[in-house]
């Protein structure tokens, strides 16, 4: 009896032993074990703080102390449809704060997620299937929205068109300073410019995932149609566009769930109008009733869920319709004759609108004195490399190049991206070799939904839930907490590259290593890596690029204002200290684009690759 | 010198049953080939000696040590099981030029850098890829790719070679250059080969003994002459052989010699060679075709339904009513379509078969009466 008792354990010893040798098997339970509590306990803490009573208001309210259970914040958020009112017009508290920023946030995602797809299709499909002229220049540019900032195109939107009369309205924008040009307010805030902006942000999304599909797609499909005399519409209508349906509904559904998430653009283009969709109203509610914030952010989360679940049963089923092989030799380009110039011109100078103009109007603004005024006479380089700069009265007194603060928030900055690229990077790269490993058992399943479930969770409900848990644990503050929020944050983009690049590479390459005894780690370093570098180098370029841009995830975490280049720019444009505020902005984008020149002409990792797979 | 026991070896993914308590013993030196069709479990029994992948329940011995062992918990990795993989799509390492694709694992093995040298110079030499030393794996063909992987395979003499597949990449005439030179290898390496396949003619041609496989089940495990001559089953008699047994399938009834087989309205006396203990209701009668003897007269009538010669031999289809028997008849013959022979089967070599098991009962004679 002992002696079967005894064997037993020794068996499961061994069994264990061997079972963790594998690396594979090795890096599922740790990270199995670290993003659960990275992100699915913060999902509890999350759940369990909508239904808890927080401080001050919240507590008069409730009538019960903190910490108490309450069930108010659903009460009050989902099912207060009539409050009474006054002077005639009722009041809704969950029209107010609810029903209607879920309708914008709706009605905002779809329209960006159409514009995007139709915007980001249709370059793809000119670049990868027609002689357009300047491909190389409109291709290279066209990634740029999204490596920049999103609030990049926002505020420039805001600069150009704002106007005396309409939002909160204090001066001219550029169009109607320079040419009397005088846009209505739905042009310029609310609704329509966020849809857009938001758009063409995330436009390049559509453009690498559809054009990655018409590239490889086989040029024989489109030839043996060609060849039974089909029209060039019939054949788009027929042929092409079945094929790329599926990327194009996945790229739609990535970018609703981004856009249901985003806050920047609809705090630059919405919130001067009072247009407010669920991530404006969550931080809004988050410094009074942070119940009812919680609560929104765990509606956000849950749209996040629905998208990724119907997404994956789009791709999962269609499979064979993404993978179309790349075998054929001859691509034919579609002449597009006479209209080539027109398009190509067009595409052009929208390209300009877009990426560099934005980069024109901050450096403009950041060298005029008095706002509104773009005459000579009127601009200096104060702002940047002046000093004893008191005449401003906005608060600094040194250009922006001369003031410690500035660069000290640069260095932070940098530190805190290339911390986050490293770590988010290196276990992408491990959650996608391990995953891809053991491809379809229980625990890579688990990893791999766990490694991208942070992307559903909405940067600045993230940051919420960090501080809580932040309070906590003591060790977890200043620049660990950052770092450590940042690259799980960033650990989707990562993760997916690594695993695309792994599950590209046949098991067979390593296990011809691991047949002669090329031990874990150097298969890794000379084998898998060296195969796959450029792939795997975007796995860390992404974070790096997002980390080095992003605001919402840092903004409820940074000990002050000062600490980031990107929370400093934030701080500038609530005070209204514009030109500073652009000065930094184009700081931070040129930053941001060296950034990504160096890294892709050092190492040939490049930001489509990341995300396009 | 290893064998290589297997016990009871078992792999699931899921509910699907890829092996099924396969028991196989292969002795040092031996050359066997796994062959079955596609989808039966070759390449997942292979991976689960090499230690590539893990076997759900079972136990497996290279040369005395236990390897594996579901029940013990025992599993002890590939690079420690002292054998060498030749994968089907080579696997060549395509950063790496041809030089360094076979250098790098010795380099692992820390072995002295002249010992290296003289190895690749050795192995190069045998397997001809001298002069493409330092070229990357996209630079050479097929054929050269595959040598390649040999050389690579080999570098660190390994006692056990397991090989996927891994001619089927190559054009016809190059696989049977190479299954020469494989042969020769076999020889001159003095290792234990294990070989997938399935081709059956290239299992003949290789092997010294075959495992025949399906869905996951070994149906015979034997050398190549033997499996040909006495199949232990249907499923084996009809995998072996090109063109394949003539099979005549019906009702049987014991009589005083033997049996009588009632099919397609004929009927066919069998006399076992040995005594028969039972006859099944339903059985099939198998006969190869260079054992249905075509003679002008003397025999049972039949028409020629087609002839195809391939200068060789020629394979013949006799119509005996509604029945169909196949013929191969050595030689640069022809027979005129629909014109009248007689045949002859060569005693001694018919094997009846339970329909139901599928199991070979006994060799006889045959006969139509
Ligand atoms: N990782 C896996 N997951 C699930 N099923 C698998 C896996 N690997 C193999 N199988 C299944 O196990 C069975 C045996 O596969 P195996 O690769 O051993 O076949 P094979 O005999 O080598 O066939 P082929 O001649 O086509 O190479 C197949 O039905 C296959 O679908
Ligand atoms: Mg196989």
């Amino acid at each position: 009896m002992e002696t079967i008792q005894r064997n037993q354990v020794k068996r499961l010893g061994r069994m264990t032993q061997t079972f963790l040798s594998k690396p594979a098997n090795l890096i599922l339970v740790v990270f199995l074990v670290l993003l659960t509590f990275l992100t699915l306990y913060p999902l509890l803490v999350l759940i369990f703080e909508t239904f808890t009573v927080h401080s001050g208001r919240e507590a008069r309210a409730v009538g019960l102390p903190r910490g108490s259970y309450t069930d108010y914040h659903f009460k009050r958020l989902l099912f207060t449809l009539d409050d009474g009112g006054a002077m005639g017009v009722t009041y809704s508290n969950s029209w107010i704060q609810f029903y209607g920023p879920l309708l914008n946030t709706l009605s905002v995602a779809f329209t960006s997620s159409a514009v995007a797809i139709l915007f980001g299709g249709t370059v793809a499909w000119f670049i990868t299937r027609s002689n357009l002229k300047y491909k190389k220049f409109i291709s290279g540019v066209f990634v740029f929205p999204y490596i920049m900032p999103a609030w990049t195109l926002a505020l420039f939107w805001q600069s150009f068109f704002k106007n005396e009369f309409i939002g909160t309205g204090t001066s001219n924008g550029i169009l109607a300073s320079v040419f009397g040009i005088y846009m209505p307010e739905w042009f310029v805030y609310g609704y329509f410019p966020i849809s857009i902006v938001l758009g063409l942000h995330y436009a390049p999304f559509a453009y690498i995932l559809i054009g990655g599909i018409l590239r490889n797609m086989d040029a024989n499909l489109e030839e043996a149609a060609t060849v039974l005399k089909t029209s060039r519409m019939r054949l788009l209508r027929r042929i092409t566009l079945p094929i790329i349906k599926p990327a194009a509904l996945s790229t739609f559904l990535l970018v609703f769930a981004s856009s249901i998430s985003a806050y920047s653009v609809p705090v630059f283009l919405g919130s001067p109008v009072r247009y407010y969709m669920l991530s404006t109203k969550m931080k809004s509610l988050m410094d009074t009733y942070s119940g009812q914030a919680y609560i929104i952010a765990a509606v956000m989360i849950m749209f996040g869920i629905v998208i990724l679940g119907i997404n994956q049963k789009v791709t999962g089923s269609r499979k064979s319709y993404t993978t179309v092989t790349g075998k054929s030799s001859q691509v034919s380009l579609v002449d597009l004759r006479k209209w080539n110039r027109p398009v190509a011109i067009f595409l052009v100078i929208l390209m300009l609108l877009i990426a560099v103009l934005p980069l024109i109007t901050f450096a403009a603004e950041s060298v005029i004195i008095k706002a509104g005024n773009y005459s000579l006479s009127n601009m200096t380089l104060d702002f940047w490399i002046g000093t004893n700069l008191t005449y401003l009265d906005q608060g600094d007194s040194t250009g922006i190049l001369l003031s410690g603060k500035v660069w000290k928030a640069l260095f932070y900055s940098l530190a805190l991206a290339v911390t986050c690229a490293v770590v988010a990077g290196t276990s992408g790269m491990l959650v996608g070799y391990a995953v891809a490993k053991k491809r379809g058992t229980k625990m890579a399943n688990a990893v791999n939904s766990l490694a991208f479930f942070p992307y559903l969770m909405p940067s600045l409900a993230f940051g919420a839930i960090y501080l809580a848990m932040s309070v906590r644990v003591s060790w977890l503050n200043g620049f660990v907490l950052l770092a450590l929020i940042g690259s799980v944050k960033y650990l989707p983009f990562a993760s997916r590259s690594g695993l695309n690049a792994m599950l590209q590479l046949s098991g067979e390459i390593e296990e011809a290593g691991q047949i002669v005894g090329i031990p874990w780690w150097k298969r890794m370093t000379r084998i898998i890596f060296p195969i796959q570098k450029s792939s795997l180098l975007s796995g860390y370029l992404l974070p790096l690029v997002s980390c080095m841009r992003e605001l919402s995830l840092f903004v409820l975490l940074v000990p002050t204002s000062n600490t980031l280049l990107t929370t400093m720019l934030m701080q500038y444009s609530e005070k209204g200290w514009a030109q500073f505020g652009s000065a930094i902005n184009l700081l931070i984008i040129i930053v941001v684009l060296l950034i990504n020149y160096l890294v892709n002409k050092l190492t040939g990792a490049s930001i489509d690759k990341g995300i396009g797979g | 010198m290893p064998d290589i026991i297997l016990t009871n070896v078992t792999k699931r993914f899921g509910k699907f049953v890829a092996v099924d308590k396969l028991n196989l013993n292969i002795r040092s030196n031996e050359f066997i080939t796994l062959l079955g069709p596609s989808g039966c479990g070759k390449t997942t029994t292979l991976r689960m000696i090499a230690g590539l992948e893990t076997p759900t329940e079972g136990r497996i011995m290279i040369d005395e040590d236990v390897v594996f062992d579901a029940d013990e918990g025992i599993n002890v990795p590939p690079n420690k099981r002292d054998v060498g993989f030749l994968f089907q799509n080579y696997a060549l390492w395509p950063h790496m030029t041809v030089k360094q694709n076979i250098a790098f694992g010795l380099e692992n093995l820390k072995w002295p850098k002249k010992d290296i040298e003289e190895r690749v110079d050795e192995l190069t030499l045998m397997l001809k890829i001298r002069e493409f030393l330092d070229r990357y794996p996209s630079e050479l063909s097929g054929g050269q790719q595959q040598r390649v992987a040999i050389a690579r395979t080999l570098a660190p003499k390994p006692r056990v070679l397991f090989m996927d597949e891994p001619l089927s990449n190559l054009d016809a005439k190059l696989r049977t250059d190479m299954r020469s030179e494989l042969k020769r290898l076999h020889k001159t390496t003095d290792s234990t080969f294990v070989y997938v396949t399935h081709d059956q003619l290239e299992a003949m041609t290789l092997s010294t003994r075959i495992c025949i496989m399906e869905l996951g089940k070994l149906m015979q495990y034997a050398p190549p002459l033997e499996m040909y001559q006495s199949p232990a089953n249907l499923f084996v008699a009809d995998f072996m052989g090109n063109p394949s047994m003539n099979f005549i399938e019906g009702k049987a009834e014991k009589t005083d010699k033997g049996v009588r087989l009632s099919s397609g309205g004929l009927s066919f006396a069998f006399t076992p060679n040995s005594a028969l203990e039972a006859v099944p209701e339903q059985a099939v009668i198998g006969i190869r075709p260079e054992h249905v003897l075509i003679s002008d007269e003397g025999g049972c009538p039949a028409k020629v339904y087609s002839s195809l010669p391939s200068g060789l031999e020629t394979t013949i289809r006799l119509s005996l009513g509604e029945m169909m028997l196949t013929s191969v008849v050595f030689g640069g013959l022809d027979f005129e379509l629909d014109s009248d022979v007689s045949f002859n089967f060569v005693p001694n070599q018919a094997i009846l078969f339970d329909k139901g098991s599928g199991n070979a009962l006994a060799r006889g004679s045959l006969e139509l009466v």
